[in-house]
């Protein structure tokens, strides 16, 4: 189902052509989506908590999360209930209304086959979307940039927010990171910022992504970031809630974004990682509080929206000696958006007992990210060419979508 | 995404054949009395580029007088390489030869005066002004690379007061010794095993984090064939190696009393019960272990010749690795005596990216200036979080093309502060240095050879075309030049 898209208000002219190749497919335009890659492993069973699993706060004394209704803790110290089953760690309390309004889905025991607990390996393979490392060097979403022409001639289709374009994003088409909006300018008065073009222009003239990164200059000097008002709830002062923030100011100025990736580090948190204060609990507010503020700031927009966060691996079911967690197997998708089959948590649920763990003691994988993924860019951004996205992978529609 | 010649060469209609450079030699002789510039063949402007941070004009002149071997065996003997000058830059930077706990005390909100940010910052200018002056540039370059290779975080808590120590003591000490004992020195390191948990692996409560990162990004790789059980085994063998906390704090410390019992088994070793010398046995085994010979291999080639260097490169280089049990100059000289002739383009890395355009104009900076826009590019020192390091592919650094230009502007209208770039005392600005030659100049120091003589023209002619002073039209097309596309490559 394709909804008519608004009339893109888009200064064309000081646009180089931007498809060298041409695309497979044509499609209009579908949702813009953000990628959220939660680096360094997230410790998601203490984010969506199986607060109906004894075997859980056996695994976890003292870094378990109490039960929603374990009446010797003090509210803020318990999960939040979602289902009966799963609960929400507290820090994540503001993600509740969007779970309550049916636009957040959870999945839950949800990854990738590759079980060599190394971060990079499994952040490459998942990036890549490859099952081995023969696979092609490119990303998912660079190679479903390259297989879908979308009419967007946009040097803004996809960015990353943050130093360095991420790996998910290559091979497709020119990519910019975007630290900063209120920074990206050249600087200098009127008459030096137009020398500076003109020479840039010149020396340019056959590069692409410079000839991209001096057209974004141009869109973003008429956006005026310092005084982006976001409609109601605050995002959060860290790099994360700037990174949404810019995605939902791009979003509103409907520059032809398509692909907004941002990137959250911090998770491989082997010690003392904090059960309800400390780096994880902290990290985890950072994540829901920048969601539920992009969820309220663009609910009119939500139809078109399509927001995914991923980790490379989820950590040991057991908490280590020092009150943190090692590195495991089965991580958790979160997927947010108007056109989600929301408030569920979806996956068959592998369970914690001794004989459902796998490897040294892990939740076990029993939806593929590819599932998830590919159901996003078939029924979500209009691209039917997963099987180039996801190679040799062969996709199960989980029906995350309405 | 591969990159070819001719990617690397998107501005070579600009360029003059080598041929014609030589025709152009005229037109470099703007530099009388000064050093004057040779010009080398573009392999070997390759070549000096991937083992200096970006050739400097005396640079240049000792690689054409003595050749590629020679400079490379001389490079390689840094120790006779009188670097006296940068040395009495550093001598203000007293935290620099400190014990970590000398510097935990000054840092320490007992001391008067503290501040807990010197040590962090005079690590962080040293190792800028090191790349910057020092005449050891080959010696800097690997510096730079075991820094990566053994990555530590320097933000992560205690680490400000521990990676002085692991700089000195680690990294710069073995930097050009031999790999064994740099893994030895690194898993003793405080700094190493505070930054990946092992403090916290004891007994009965094991802790992964080093033990892994150990074989798979240290030494054998992640397919160099170890099992998630050796990670284990290994993290048992490892227990109870930490660090003081207390009397020479920041001292490694074994403390036996937090050290599993028992026989472990890592790699098909059967490791007896022995205390500290038990993960000893597995770090002598695992640094002279194939796999990581080749892996280390493989990524030496992949920083000095290409992002896909040769295999048979790799394997020679790997057998001079074993043979040598680990001597770090073997390899390199295979790596670069019968690597660089396949040198491919590669991306400069930010710290190449500025580190080169102030080197190749004879610019004076402190470093602390720079360190913002080195951030905004992505590679301050010591800032990298995760134990892999700062990424070295071409194609993780592409994209972020806006800081680079806001340096390249900045420092050509001498805009940051402490850095000085000074165009006329570079080039002739009498009334007989024509702009042309002066952008000839530029385009040789910055680029290795001048521009092609049409595309110039047009470059000046579109710079006329904005009413540019004549001035400002030198700047700019310095600027721009820091600025191209093939600047950005080496």
């Amino acid at each position: 189902m394709l909804e008519t898209l608004p009339v893109l208000q888009l200064p064309t002219k000081t646009w180089m052509p931007r498809l060298s190749f041409a695309p497979k497919y044509s499609a209009p335009r579908g949702d813009t989506l953000v990628v959220i890659f939660l680096r360094g492993a997230a410790d998601v069973l203490n984010m969506v908590v199986p607060h109906g699993e004894e075997a859980y706060y056996q695994l976890r004394p003292t870094l378990g999360i109490a039960r929603p209704d374990d009446s010797k803790k003090m509210k803020e110290q318990r999960a939040v209930d979602l289902d009966g089953f799963f609960g929400l760690h507290p820090n994540m309390i503001s993600l509740l209304a969007a779970w309550q309004s049916k636009q957040l889905a959870i999945i839950h025991a949800c990854g990738a086959p590759d079980e060599s607990r190394s971060h990079f390996k499994s952040m490459e393979l998942m990036e890549r979307g490859i099952g081995d490392e023969r696979g092609p060097a490119s990303g998912w979403i660079g190679r479903h940039l390259a297989t879908l022409n979308t009419g967007n001639p946009s040097p803004l289709r996809a960015v990353s927010m943050g130093d360095n374009p991420q790996r998910s994003l290559s091979g497709g088409v020119p990519v910019s990171a975007l630290r900063s909006i209120a920074d990206f300018h050249l600087g200098g008065d009127a008459r030096a910022l137009q020398q500076m073009r003109a020479a840039l222009n010149y020396v340019y003239q056959n590069d692409e992504l410079g000839q991209d990164t001096l057209s974004i200059m141009d869109t973003l000097q008429k956006l005026d970031p310092a005084n982006y008002q976001s409609t109601n709830p605050q995002y959060p002062d860290s790099d994360f809630g700037l990174a949404l923030k810019q995605t939902a100011m791009l979003i509103k100025a409907e520059v032809g974004l398509e692909v907004s990736a941002i990137d959250l580090g911090g998770w491989d948190t082997h010690f003392t990682q904090g059960s309800l204060n400390g780096i994880m609990p902290n990290l985890i507010k950072d994540l829901a509080d920048g969601l539920a503020a992009f969820h309220a700031d663009l609910t009119d927009y939500m139809g078109k929206l399509t927001v995914v966060t991923m980790s490379e691996f989820g950590r040991r079911a057991y908490e280590n000696g020092s009150l943190g967690t090692d590195h495991g197997h089965g991580s958790m998708m979160m997927v947010l958006g108007g056109n989600v089959d929301g408030g569920k948590v979806h996956g068959q649920w592998p369970g914690l007992s001794a004989g459902q763990l796998i490897g040294p003691g892990d939740l076990a994988v029993t939806t593929d990210y590819r599932d998830v993924l590919s159901e996003v860019l078939l029924k979500r951004l209009n691209n039917p060419a997963t099987h180039e996205v996801f190679p040799e992978y062969q996709p199960v529609m989980r029906n995350i979508f309405l | 995404m591969s990159l070819t010649r001719r990617d690397f060469l998107k501005l070579a209609t600009f360029f003059s054949s080598a041929a014609a450079l030589n025709a152009c030699a005229p037109a470099l002789r703007g530099f009388a009395n000064k050093t004057p510039l040779n010009l080398l063949s573009a392999v070997e402007f390759t070549a000096l580029n991937r083992i200096t941070f970006g050739a400097k004009m005396e640079e240049r002149a000792r690689f054409a007088e003595i050749g590629l071997q020679a400079y490379i065996e001389e490079q390689l003997a840094f120790e006779s390489i009188n670097d006296l000058t940068l040395g009495l830059q550093l001598s203000n930077f007293s935290t620099l030869n400190m014990s970590a706990n000398e510097i935990e005390a000054i840092t320490n909100e007992l001391f008067d005066g503290y501040n807990r940010r010197r040590p962090i910052h005079e690590l962080r200018q040293a190792t800028f002004l090191r790349q910057l002056y020092s005449q050891r540039q080959l010696y800097e370059v690997m510096v730079d690379f075991w820094s990566d290779h053994f990555n530590i975080f320097i933000e992560k808590e205690p680490i400000f007061y521990l990676k002085t120590v692991d700089d000195r003591e680690v990294i710069r000490k073995h930097a050009l010794g031999n790999f064994r004992d740099l893994l030895w020195a690194s898993a003793h390191s405080p700094a190493m095993l505070t930054y990946l948990d092992n403090q916290a692996n004891v007994k009965g409560a094991p802790n992964e984090n080093y033990a892994r990162e150990l074989m798979e990004l240290h030494t054998l790789g992640v397919n160099g064939g170890y099992t998630q059980n050796d990670v284990m085994q290994l993290a048992r063998c490892l227990t109870g190696w930490s660090v003081k906390k207390h009397f020479w704090l920041g001292e490694f410390v074994f403390k036996p009393k937090q050290h599993a019992d028992g026989v472990k088994n890592v790699l098909g070793l059967a490791i007896q019960e022995s205390g500290q010398h038990e993960a000893e046995q597995v770090i002598e085994h695992l640094a002279l272990h194939p796999s990581t010979a080749k892996f280390i291999c493989a990524k030496l080639a992949r920083r000095f010749i290409a992002d896909n260097p040769p295999q048979e490169i790799i394997e020679k280089a790997a057998q001079a690795f074993l043979a040598t049990k680990g001597d770090i100059k073997s390899v390199l000289r295979v790596i670069l005596f019968d690597g660089l002739a396949f040198a491919q383009p590669k991306y400069k890395r930010p710290l190449n990216f500025v580190l080169s355009a102030l080197r190749a104009l004879n610019a004076e900076a402190n470093g602390a200036t720079l360190f913002k826009p080195l951030l905004r590019m992505g590679q301050l020192y010591f800032n990298w979080t995760t134990p892999d390091g700062y990424p070295d592919a071409s194609e993780a650094w592409q994209g972020n093309l806006m800081p680079r230009w806001q340096f390249a502007f900045e420092l050509i209208r001498n805009e940051i502060p402490k850095t000085t770039c000074d165009l006329n005392a570079l080039l002739d600005v009498s009334p007989t240095g024509s702009l042309q030659s002066n952008a000839d100049t530029l385009a040789s120091l910055l680029l290795g050879a001048p521009l092609d003589r049409l595309f110039l023209n047009r470059m000046l002619d579109t710079i006329h075309s904005t009413e540019a002073a004549p001035e400002e039209t030198l700047q700019i097309i310095a600027a721009s030049l820091i600025a191209s596309p093939a600047f950005q490559w080496r």
